[in-house]
């Protein structure tokens, strides 16, 4: 009764790693607790979000008694070691941690197993966020639908960018909490005081799904999109449009005059990073609380505040979802996928999520981000986090969204960067993504 | 005189067979996948056929292109300085008797290192705020440079790593070259008189060049093939001013899911650096003293 994590942090030459996680003591405690499932390996990305869910699998070990062997990777080697084990005769994964930018490749190529067809009863908690229904699949329409599409993955994280501001810096300056993009620059432009202090630190390097996440909120919320309705079938690309040019312009204004000097350069790591050592007073990332607040890692405990991504006069916040959805695959034994729906079921239960919340991580659970657990101030993020996710919104509903993203994270880091204009760059964007949807057949 | 015959064929053939095994049937299955769209429906892999149509694509990819150009650049750049301070060292310490030992294991030390973790520890030093290089700019009262986030600096700060890399690798080779040259030639040079520079220009260079090219050649083909020190210090970025075709490779293959492209782009590489090592080999070639010998 042990639980493993296989640490591939070296991609694409991924060195391998196998270390038990469970103190003496827990295995002896938990050995007496029968194993009612089989052993399961569950294939996940080492996100900021990872150590919190390591840690809600050993509580399920330390619980049941189930094995779970977590195999660990790279975002990118995450996916690539997907496609791999859906693709044999017998996966070796027996969970898939698939990402909202590409988890519809997973379902449309018929190798996830509804959950429902594993057992008739299994179903979503209400209190579980349905991430603009990203778990429902209409294997015969091929579309997203919680109507006419049947359950296949379970929410494991809602995956989100939140605007991470110094709380103690806005209370010395005596600034307000920025609901537009324009109030944001006029805070940042406050706080700016390089090469001590950036207003704004913001990622614009090229990566699998980096760049392109990062300027979605800024291009959403000003009217723009790369499609014109991809949920409802209008595939028309709009990455040209006067008004994604509107949103990519705001981006680079806080970049060029408050920003800091690198962008184009700037990983997630990096932003986070320039965060936890104060040199930037704003961020839009994903959550890690648990990093700002650690002592150890962090030069401003306590002092970062969340709020949901800023947005215009004209359009809402929009963050992009970059959530996690747990999937089961076709290709294993039934005893499996068995195994993998009872720790699917567990994960969703309240105790499973709070401790969750606990450990570092964001739930996928209502009722926990909306209970009084979000007064407290270690949990001060929750709010932000609750305000946001219903106006989230996914990025992409496209088995090709892995090919599209190539040509979006090179543009816009292009843009970015200086090396072309933005108007070029975004034509460009739009003729080349064009010519692959009409080669894809849409 | 037949069986004889007979008998070296059958000699040469299991050499032959594994040859065929492990080199050419991995490209030809390569070429077959590169004329071919892959395509899972069903959990079933559909192969499509496209005839020469991947390939037509690959000149208005712009990563691709890029791809190949860094690469030309970045490995010829990265190699003649590996070799010229390669070269220069052994010869500095080819006389050195005292503390070979903690000379030479100073020297390798970064080729001992693995790619991921020189990517790794040269990020850190390079990175805009933090990095050593940064610091010492500024305690010199210089203005910070970004390394890695400027397309113009970009592509010179990863041959950089690069020449650090893999310049004792060039030692090494060079160096146990010199070490087995003979003795008696430079004697009978110094009793006529011959200068260091003299010597140098008209005995150690032309002895040396059969070493010096096996060099080149090692290196060239090792340099077309880098990948890990452009992945964690750059991506490829910014723009395409690092983008490298073993990477570009690696993403339209694995990440995009790309099959029958990619192996497309896999085998044009091929071609192209079949083409420019045997361009090289026959220009350096043709001023080896012991070509065609």
């Amino acid at each position: 009764m042990s639980i493993h994590a296989r640490t591939c942090t070296q991609a694409p030459t991924c060195k391998r790693l196998l270390v038990s996680s469970m103190a003496l003591g827990t295995l002896l405690a938990s050995s007496l607790v029968v194993a009612a499932e089989a052993p399961i390996t569950i294939v996940i990305n080492q996100s900021p979000w990872f150590p919190g869910f390591q840690s809600v699998v050993e509580k399920y070990v330390e619980e049941t008694g189930n094995e779970v062997e977590l195999d660990v990777n790279p975002f990118a080697g995450s996916l690539e070691k997907q496609r791999s084990a859906v693709r044999t005769e017998k996966s070796p994964f027996d969970v898939l941690i698939m990402n909202a930018g590409f988890f519809v490749e997973f379902y449309k190529g018929g190798f996830m197993q509804p959950l429902t067809d594993i057992d008739a009863d299994f179903g979503l908690s209400p209190d579980i966020y349905t991430f603009d229904d990203s778990p429902y699949w209409d294997a015969d329409k091929n579309l997203i639908s919680s109507d006419s599409g049947k359950l296949y993955s379970v929410p494991v994280n809602p995956n989100i960018p939140l605007l991470h501001y110094r709380k103690d810096l806005y209370e010395e300056n005596d600034l307000s909490l920025p609901t537009t993009w324009d109030e944001l620059y006029a805070n940042a432009e406050v706080l700016n005081d390089p090469p001590r202090r950036y207003g704004i630190s913001q990622r614009g390097q090229r990566e699998a799904f980096g760049v392109t996440y990062d300027v979605l909120p800024y291009i959403w919320s000003h009217g723009g999109a790369i499609f014109a309705d991809q949920k409802g079938g209008d595939f028309t690309v709009t990455i040209n449009s006067p008004e994604t040019y509107a949103g990519m312009q705001t981006y680079l204004k806080l970049a060029n005059d408050v920003g800091h000097p690198s962008t184009a350069g700037q990983t997630q790591t990096n932003v986070i990073q320039n965060m936890s050592t104060g040199r930037a007073a704003h961020i839009l990332a994903v959550l890690s609380p648990g990093l700002f607040d650690d002592p150890n890692k962090s030069a401003v405990v306590k002092q970062v505040d969340y709020a949901a991504p800023p947005a215009t006069a004209d359009f809402p916040s929009s963050p992009p979802l970059g959530h996690w959805l747990a999937g089961v695959p076709r290709n294993i034994p039934e005893a499996e996928q068995k195994a993998a729906l009872a720790f699917l079921s567990w994960f969703q239960t309240d105790e499973a999520q709070i401790a969750y919340a606990k450990a570092g991580s964001a739930p996928v659970s209502r009722a926990v981000l909306e209970s009084d657990m979000a007064d407290e101030e270690n949990f001060r993020w929750m709010k932000a986090m609750a305000a946001a996710i219903p106006m989230a919104k996914l990025t992409f509903v496209i088995p090709e969204a892995s090919q599209v993203l190539a040509v979006t994270e090179l543009r816009f880091n292009q843009a970015i960067s200086g090396e072309l204009e933005l108007k070029e760059a975004l034509n460009m964007a739009a003729s080349e993504i064009h010519q692959l949807m009409i080669d894809a057949g849409y | 005189m037949r069986s004889t015959t007979l008998w070296r064929y059958l000699t040469l053939s299991p050499t032959l067979l594994l040859f065929l095994f492990l080199t050419v049937l991995p490209l030809a299955s390569l070429f077959v996948l590169s004329v071919h769209e892959v395509e899972w429906r069903d959990r079933i892999a559909h192969w499509d056929w496209v005839g020469m149509a991947n390939y037509a694509h690959l000149a208005k990819d712009t990563l691709f292109t890029a791809g190949i150009l860094n690469t030309l650049i970045f490995a010829v750049v990265a190699v003649s300085f590996q070799m010229i301070l390669g070269f220069w060292l052994a010869l500095l310490t080819q006389r050195v008797t005292r503390g070979q030992l903690v000379y030479r294991t100073i020297f390798l030390l970064p080729i001992l290192v693995p790619g991921i973790i020189i990517g790794a520890i040269w990020k850190l030093m390079y990175s805009f705020d933090f990095g050593v290089v940064n610091q010492l700019l500024l305690y010199l009262g210089m203005t910070p440079q970004d390394w890695l986030g400027d397309s113009s600096l970009a592509l010179l700060s990863v041959i950089v790593v690069d020449v650090w890399h893999w310049t004792p690798f060039c030692f090494l080779l060079l160096l146990a070259g010199l070490q087995s040259l003979p003795e008696d030639i430079y004697e009978a040079s110094r009793l006529d008189g011959a200068t260091g520079w003299r010597e140098l220009r008209y005995i150690t260079l032309p002895l040396m060049l059969p070493s010096i090219i096996v060099t080149f050649l090692f290196r060239m083909i090792l340099a077309f093939k880098v990948f890990d020190e452009v992945y964690l210090l750059t991506g490829g970025g910014p723009g395409t001013s690092t983008e490298v075709i073993s990477f570009t490779i690696y993403r339209r293959f694995f990440t995009e899911d790309q099959a029958g492209y990619g192996a497309a782009m896999s085998v044009a590489t091929f071609a192209v650096i079949a083409i420019a090592i045997a361009a090289v080999s026959r220009i350096m070639g043709n001023k080896d003293p012991e070509a065609g010998v």
